[in-house]
């Protein structure tokens, strides 16, 4: 009487499949945010996050005022690192200066600096820094540092010659940097934004998608049914794989078209690296969504677990600096390989050798991952 | 006009109570909105830093003279930079895709015969440009280290030379350049900012998806009321966070607290007034949890995270961001919350910052109510 | 049409489900023939959804077994699921997805695609009195349209016993008709239901009718025998002012074996001929009721309803 004593799981996978897309795609505010948005941030934030100090607002404190003083301090500045803020008051107006933070740094120019110079003394400038922002400090630091040590390396040679003596071998550095020769943040930051991206669009509404059925009540129809659960599962993250992909070619073009972000490796790295990325994200929703009961849990679990692998990923702030024990963890952390497969693909031409472990490393986790939320995904209520 | 002021008033505490054993009855929601900033204050304090050490960098020793080895010997013996074994410098495009090193040093040969003959020599570092954090730290120690060797040159042949001039260092409010101490502010304002607007938006967007709304409209409450009395429970929270975000910050990151204590908790309630009611915005405008998260994720996570002063800072973005940071709420807390903590500002240096948070929480809670339509259509 | 006599669709024997201390369904036991329109009565939390839940396999049974189309409930959950089809209490449909949509899916997660399911799909909406509404989305049909659909879907399969969990709640008196007519056609092509409901005048569609009070099965019998057990008595259907007091005086009388308030009037249960409508009348009036009118009436499921419930726990030891 029954008819098809087995279903398919074929026709199984492609109803769930049907249903998903649907249910998705209609709603216009969910594609928004799913596929607009994702774009218009990641343009925004490519505009926003710039790794290279300069223009750091500094006071000049002249307490010596000859002409000797006010060229070194045009050439300290020349190179733009520091930019000169106007403040009065001297000493007292430096302080409230980097007190209110109107400036960050106070250079101040001993009395007596032009003469003690010449006739050999050795004068002392003081360089006060703000140590709020410390990537800023060290960069305004160094650049004063460098431009009276500079001044110094000169004398010392010239005194040298004046005494006849020859001076000694002088090293200059010559950097030659490559894959990107100006040092531009962009092409740094937009891979590991869109990494970012990608996870939030995925994970979270994975996560919501389960608990949601289970709260509407729908899930109790769906599960009365003989479908399989991996088909079930299978079924709700395959239109979050096409919108991921989508996504991804939509921010490497914006990236291409908007910040000269290039695209140097292979682009079956590209694609092989996003799908089993992908897999991780949407499996770790999956996972989360069959241990929750209701959405808002499944939401706030998936930031738990969003906020560490975005921070610990390498796209913020790099894996090199995190103590020896964090950089261990985040072997696990699927943004991290990610960002660095992007990263290497896009800008250093990496191929699948080079790429070899992050990749293998991707699989591995997404692999137990996805087999963990299908084990755990219960057919009954309880 | 008092009495209904005061039946007014009985009303929202009605209202906040009953949100209040909500929140009460549901542990796991609680403990995730106290264990997350815990979790980030941890993940933030150790995680995120750009004091970079040990950075691997490979050398191309060309010459091989006692010279070359002890520049090599200088260079990688610091503590930021450390060798990575040698390799010819055509290697240099493997060993970075690979990630095995950062930097190629390559010593020219005749090394050791140009310094003897007093001559000029180049130190040619290929240096990988695609992470920028570490490219620029790297150029930057390298440099330093080489002119170090110049000097150390210099002093070698000269016996006793005064230095021509010299320069003092003084860093005012973070000596030690803590990452942690820059960022603990920061983080206290991206924390609040996500769990204010997130756990609204799913609160209120949950009503309206359960149809509980509907039970409420049939009461005399009117709008306002329940807006305040929904938001009066996560205010609470919001400021326990703060709270906790500080205090964890004093005890293992020995952040400061060196301004006025009342003048911390105003601008942090303040912000979060604002925080919570764009989350009640965004659910009042979706009515419907899947939405507001996204939404809600989009609107407050990542501005808060990007345009706030945080980790970046704002004088270097492009004039269009800056002016949108200037929506961004979060960005005067951690402006505000920086003054306070760690340089003692008062209202008189901090007064435009909060009169924005002011205003910011004004306007949206004005929004939100507006919204709120006690019809169902 | 003769021959072997088929096994039962439904077995329940002794199925007992626990949720911690609370005993929710205890000891539960009945067998329903194929085709067969099974009732399931009782007040809320009886245990009506638990059971029903055990034998279509979403819930494992703490001890007991079921057996549902053959299948055992309790170690073949996914065979009993693919013989079944099931609607429950709360509508759990995709409120979102147009007709046609939901249809498709449920079609698909049976199993069937392409042209069958193209035609399964008709049938089901044509049963179901529902073709004009194929592209209207889901959450916009009233709810006597949406409990069909939510049928429609539950018999795609074609299963042979069909759940329906209170399928007429909060449906107007004309929809739950046509629902019922529908129930009927189902059981008349050989489908078994087995239906729960609290509008006891559908109830007397039922072959048989089982009463749960409490997690006990207390009464299984059908309709006529269920009147015939449980109230024995005459039903005197008495309307009037003033008939609380007035009820107290003829409660006492030998004659008199209980009266019920019901509605705004009352129902006497009267020993059988031994008193009659006009004698009842008279006895009110003189104990102060004013405006009595008093009928004869056949005692309804309700009468049986309330008899059980009322002394269902004392009444179970000793009934059949």
């Amino acid at each position: 009487m029954s008819e098809l004593r087995r279903p398919s799981a074929r026709v199984q996978l492609a109803a769930v499949f049907r249903k998903e897309v649907r249910q998705t795609v209609r709603d216009r505010r969910m594609m928004f945010l799913l596929v607009a948005a994702p774009l218009l941030q990641t343009v925004v934030f490519g505009y926003a996050v710039d790794f290279t100090v300069d223009g750091v607002p500094a006071v000049v404190v002249d307490r010596d005022g000859t002409d000797l003083s006010r060229l070194h301090a045009r050439r300290l500045l020349a190179d733009g690192t520091l930019r000169r803020v106007p403040a009065e008051g001297g000493l007292a107006g430096a302080e409230s200066a980097l007190d209110v933070g109107s400036a960050a740094a106070a250079v101040i120019v001993p009395p007596r600096f032009g003469a003690d110079l010449v006739a050999g003394r050795s004068p002392e400038v003081q360089v006060v820094i703000d140590g709020t922002d410390p990537n800023r400090s060290t960069v305004a630091g160094a650049a004063a540092s460098r431009y009276f040590g500079e001044v110094a390396e000169d004398l010392a040679r010239a005194r040298l010659a004046a005494a006849g003596r020859t001076p000694p071998a002088q090293l200059a550095l010559a950097p030659r940097i490559l894959y990107n020769p100006t040092l531009e943040s962009p092409p740094y930051m937009i891979p590991g934004i869109a990494a970012m991206l990608l996870l939030v669009v995925t994970t979270i509404v994975t996560a919501m998608g389960l608990a949601r059925e289970r709260e509407m009540g729908t899930l109790e129809q769906v599960l009365v049914t003989p479908i399989r659960p991996v088909v079930l599962l299978f079924g709700k993250i395959a239109p979050y794989v096409v919108i991921g992909f989508a996504d991804l070619m939509l921010l490497v073009a914006a990236g291409a078209w908007v910040f000269g972000v290039p695209l140097r490796g292979p682009l079956a790295v590209l694609v092989v690296g996003t799908l089993l990325y992908l897999l991780t994200t949407l499996g770790v929703g999956l996972l989360i969504s069959t241990i929750s009961r209701t959405q808002q849990q499944s939401f706030l679990a998936g930031i738990l677990f969003l906020l560490p692998a975005v921070l610990l990923s390498g796209v913020m702030s790099p894996v090199r600096a995190m103590p020896a024990w964090l950089q261990a963890i985040t072997w696990v952390n699927p943004v991290r390989h990610y960002a660095e497969v992007m990263r290497s693909c896009l800008l250093r031409g990496a191929g699948f050798a080079d790429l070899a472990v992050p990749l293998a490393a991707l699989a591995l986790i997404g692999g137990a991952v996805f087999a963990l939320a299908v084990a755990r995904f219960r057919t009954r209520l309880a | 006009m008092n009495d209904r002021l005061r039946r007014s008033l009985v009303r929202v505490g009605a209202m906040a109570s009953k949100e209040t054993l909500h929140v009460l009855r549901d542990p796991r929601t609680l403990a995730l909105a106290l264990v997350m900033p815990v979790l980030m204050l941890f993940l933030f304090g150790f995680g995120v830093s750009f004091d970079l050490d040990h950075v691997p960098v490979v050398v191309a020793d060309a010459d091989r003279s006692p010279a070359s080895r002890e520049l090599v010997r200088r260079i990688t013996g610091s503590r930021e930079l450390v060798s990575a074994g040698e390799a010819d410098p055509a290697e240099a495009d493997r060993l970075f895709r690979r990630g095995d090193a950062a930097a190629v040093l390559v010593v020219p040969a005749g090394y050791g015969a140009k310094v003897a003959r007093r001559e000029r020599i180049a130190l040619q570092l290929l240096t990988d440009g695609s992470d920028v954090t570490v490219a620029n730290q790297v150029l930057s120690k390298a440099d330093a280290l080489v002119r170090a060797e110049t000097r150390r040159l210099v002093g070698v042949d000269l016996a006793r030379v005064d230095p021509p001039l010299q320069v003092k260092l003084w860093t005012r409010y973070n000596p030690a350049g803590r990452s942690a101490l820059f960022m603990v502010p920061g983080l206290a304002a991206y924390i609040l900012a996500i769990s204010a607007v997130l756990l609204t938006a799913l609160t209120v967007a949950g009503e309206w998806e359960r149809g509980s709304m509907e039970q409420l409209f049939a009461s005399p409450v009117g709008r306002l009321e329940i807006v305040l009395g929904k938001l009066a429970p996560y205010l609470a929270l919001g400021m326990l966070e703060l709270l906790l975000v500080v205090a964890f910050g004093a005890a293992v990151f020995d952040v400061p607290v060196r301004g006025s204590f009342a003048l911390f908790l105003l601008v942090g309630l303040f912000f979060l007034v604002g925080m919570l009611g764009q989350g009640l915005l965004i659910s009042v405008i979706t009515k419907n949890q899947l939405v507001a998260t996204q939404a809600g994720t989009m609107s407050a996570l990542l501005p808060s995270l990007l345009l706030s002063g945080m980790v970046f800072p704002i004088e270097n973005m492009p004039a269009a961001l800056q002016l949108l940071s200037r929506v961004v709420p979060a960005r005067y807390l951690v402006h505000a919350l920086r003054g306070i903590l760690l340089k003692g500002n008062g209202l008189a240096a901090l007064w435009p910052d909060l009169l924005a948070l002011v205003l910011f929480a004004a306007a949206v809670l004005a929004l939100a109510t507006a919204r709120f339509q006690r019809r169902l259509a | 049409m003769l021959g072997p006599p088929r096994p039962p669709a439904i077995e329940a024997r002794g199925l007992t489900r626990r949720f911690g201390a609370f005993t929710a369904v205890d000891g539960v036991s009945f067998e329903v023939a194929p085709g067969e329109i099974f009732g399931y009565l009782g007040a809320n939390g009886a245990g009506k959804s638990t059971t029903i839940r055990m034998l279509n396999g979403l819930l494992a049974p703490t001890s007991g077994t079921g057996l549902v189309a053959g299948h055992d409930v309790a170690r073949d959950p996914e065979a009993v699921k693919a013989s079944i089809g099931y609607m429950s209490q709360k509508f759990s449909l995709y409120l979102d997805l147009p007709v046609r949509e939901n249809v498709a899916f449920f079609g698909g997660a049976y199993g069937l695609a392409g042209a069958t399911l193209a035609r399964r799909a008709d049938e089901v909406l044509a049963r179901a009195e529902l073709r004009d509404v194929g592209d209207v989305t889901t959450g916009e049909l009233p709810g006597g349209l949406r409990q069909r659909l939510a049928l429609a879907c539950a018999i795609l399969h074609r299963p042979e016993v069909v759940f329906l969990d209170e399928p007429t709640a909060g449906v107007d008196p004309l929809a739950r008709r046509t629902f019922w007519r529908i129930i009927r056609d189902l059981a008349r092509d050989g489908t078994t239901v087995f239906v729960t409901t609290h509008y006891l005048d559908e109830a007397e569609y039922c072959a048989r009718i089982g009463l749960m009070v409490d997690g006990r099965l207390v009464a299984l019998d059908t309709p006529a025998g269920l009147k015939r057990t449980w109230v024995p008595e005459d039903v005197l259907v008495v309307r009037g002012r003033g008939l609380r007091e007035a009820a107290a005086a003829v409660a006492g009388r030998p004659e008199v074996k209980n009266v019920v308030p019901f509605g705004a009037g009352l129902h006497l249960r009267v020993a059988p001929g031994s008193l009659r409508p006009e004698d009842a009348a008279r006895l009110l009036s003189a104990a102060g009721a004013a405006e009595v009118s008093v009928e004869a009436a056949a005692p309804s499921l309700e009468d049986v309803f309330l008899a059980v419930v009322g002394n269902g726990a004392r009444r179970a030891e000793g009934a059949p």
